[in-house]
């Protein structure tokens, strides 16, 4: 299997401060990779650089193959991405900025049906022409997230994706991440553990900007000598 | 085929048409003022020789200070955006900085265009109440002919939006659109009070928007009267345009820096 994400050193220092510091690793395509790490550990500064939207310090990162700095064109087509914070234009409906951001992406005679499915995939058919500025935080959300799909990337990457849904909402979109997954990689943040647990092929704990340990939940088990996630992670931070 | 930069103009239209803002300032508020001044001009006494406010030259007028609230949106479109996550997530898109910069002039185009044709059509109202008399054929000359100033304007508001953030960029415009109103002879004869505004009103572009629209409006299309002033708004048009994309696409650049 070829490889979504490689990078090598990355690093990103901003004036007082190192958000990522050196991190190598390599996510294989097809894969869920949840990264995990406390507040302020690097996660979101990761992210932006592999969409583009930070430019390393130092260091390389390739995403499928491209280079992010010198071939970010193709790399923009490539991707797609949740912000942490929820990203849609308020007065468009839920129908309009599905279609605003497929004709971004696809070529216009398919902006249609991958609206429909983007609507059905995340259950937003009774919602379809409302204003998103007048949906509920949870299901704006939702829509910030289709609309991460509907360009049909390559890769995923899902910053906090359940931050401020309810139970049943983040069970869902768990449901729905799950579906996705069979068409792209995805990298996701979180600060739920057992979202990580239910959902990631692989795990990568972030800790003051570096990767503080990585691989299977149960090979994290196995390396700590903790069973479930939680306990996992604790150990690994404090032992960092 | 893909145009990204008419998506984003759809998009920008369709947040527009749907801010009551947008009606109250572009379309009411120009209109209010066309009803207002022209209520003066009827008590004004002939023997005083003040035509400014007379619909021949009021029209022109209201067209370029319905332009300067164009130029608010302008700036409100850029920093509202900016403001907010929308624009991060644009910018992971394939979108480039000119697709944004083309994306928020068109629509503003479409608007102000708009917005002339219902001042024209209320002014040739009032030309018929008021007996004076209007051209159908000057006040569509009027129309194309602004197109240009109201590039200017769009410009001027991108370069704001661009710059200043939410809370600055409205301060910003509103000097503008006082100075406008002032330096631009739109409410007064700038020109008949001489020294320093005269001066300082020659050397903006302003005067000339009006100008133009009231030397279209009036089917005079000479040297000094239409073509020069003319030629000075296009070419700040045209200087500002190219000053609002460069700022952005540096602005864009900073940001993913
Ligand atoms: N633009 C910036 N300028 C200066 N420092 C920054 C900037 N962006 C992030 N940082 C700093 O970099 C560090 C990492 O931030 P980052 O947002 O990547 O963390 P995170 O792991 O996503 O945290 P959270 O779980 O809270 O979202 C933080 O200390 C943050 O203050
Ligand atoms: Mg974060």
């Amino acid at each position: 299997m070829s490889n979504a994400i490689v990078t090598n050193g990355l690093i990103k220092r901003y004036k007082d401060k190192t958000a990522v510091d050196g991190i190598s690793i390599t996510v294989e395509e097809g894969k869920l990779v949840a990264l995990l790490g406390v507040n302020g550990a690097g996660k979101t500064t990761t992210i932006r650089m592999l969409t583009c939207l930070s430019k390393p310090t130092a260091g390389t990162a390739r995403v499928l193959g491209h280079d992010v700095v010198k071939e970010s064109d193709e790399v923009k087509k490539l991707v797609g991405i949740s912000t942490q914070d929820t990203a849609v234009a308020e007065n468009l409906t839920v129908r309009e900025n599905l279609e605003f951001m497929a004709s971004l992406y696809l070529p216009k005679e398919r902006i249609g049906g991958a609206v429909e499915k983007a609507i059905k995939a995340f259950g937003l058919e009774e919602f379809r022409n409302k204003k998103a500025k007048h949906l509920s935080g949870g299901w704006k959300r939702k829509l910030s997230i289709a609309m991460a799909i509907i360009g049909e990337p390559k890769i995923l990457f899902l910053d906090e994706p359940t931050l401020g849904l309810d139970v049943l909402a983040r069970r869902q979109l768990w449901t729905e991440i799950e579906e996705i997954k069979k068409h792209m990689t995805i990298v996701l943040t979180t600060h739920y553990m057992e979202e990580a647990e239910a959902l990631a092929d692989e795990i990568f704990v972030m800790i003051n900007g570096k990767i503080a340990a990585h691989g299977t939940l149960s090979e994290l088990e196995a390396r700590t000598g903790k069973t479930g996630l939680e306990e996992v992670f604790i150990k690994i931070a404090e032992e960092y | 085929m893909k145009n990204r930069t008419l998506s984003f103009a759809k998009r920008n239209l369709i947040e527009m048409s749907r801010d009551s803002l947008s009606y109250i300032f572009c379309v009411a508020f120009p209109l209010v003022m066309l009803v207002i001044m022209s209520i003066v001009n009827a008590s004004i006494p002939k023997e005083a020789g003040m035509t400014l406010f007379r619909i021949d030259n009021l029209a022109g007028g209201i067209a370029i200070f319905g332009q300067t609230f164009v130029m608010l949106f302008s700036a409100l479109n850029v920093t509202k955006d900016r403001s907010g996550s929308f624009l991060v997530r644009l910018f992971a898109s394939p979108m480039k900085s000119r697709n944004f910069t083309g994306g928020y002039f068109l629509p503003l185009i479409v608007v102000a265009f708009v917005q002339v044709i219902i001042a024209f059509a209320a002014s040739f109202i009032v030309s018929l109440v008021t007996g004076t008399e209007l051209s159908v054929l000057g006040l569509l000359a009027g129309a194309v002919a602004v197109i240009p100033s109201a590039v200017m304007f769009i410009a001027i508001g991108m370069i704001f939006g661009t710059i200043f953030n939410e809370k600055a960029a409205p301060g910003m415009c509103s000097i503008i659109i006082s100075l406008g109103a002032i330096v631009g002879g739109i409410w007064f004869d700038v020109e008949g009070v001489g020294g320093f505004m005269e001066k300082l009103s020659r050397c903006l572009p302003f005067l000339y928007s009006t100008k133009v629209a009231r030397a279209a409006i009036k089917m005079d299309f000479g040297f000094d009267t239409f073509l020069m002033p003319l030629i000075v708004v296009t070419g700040s048009a045209v200087v500002l345009t190219a000053l609002a994309c460069f700022f952005f696409g540096r602005k864009m650049r900073a940001d993913l820096a």
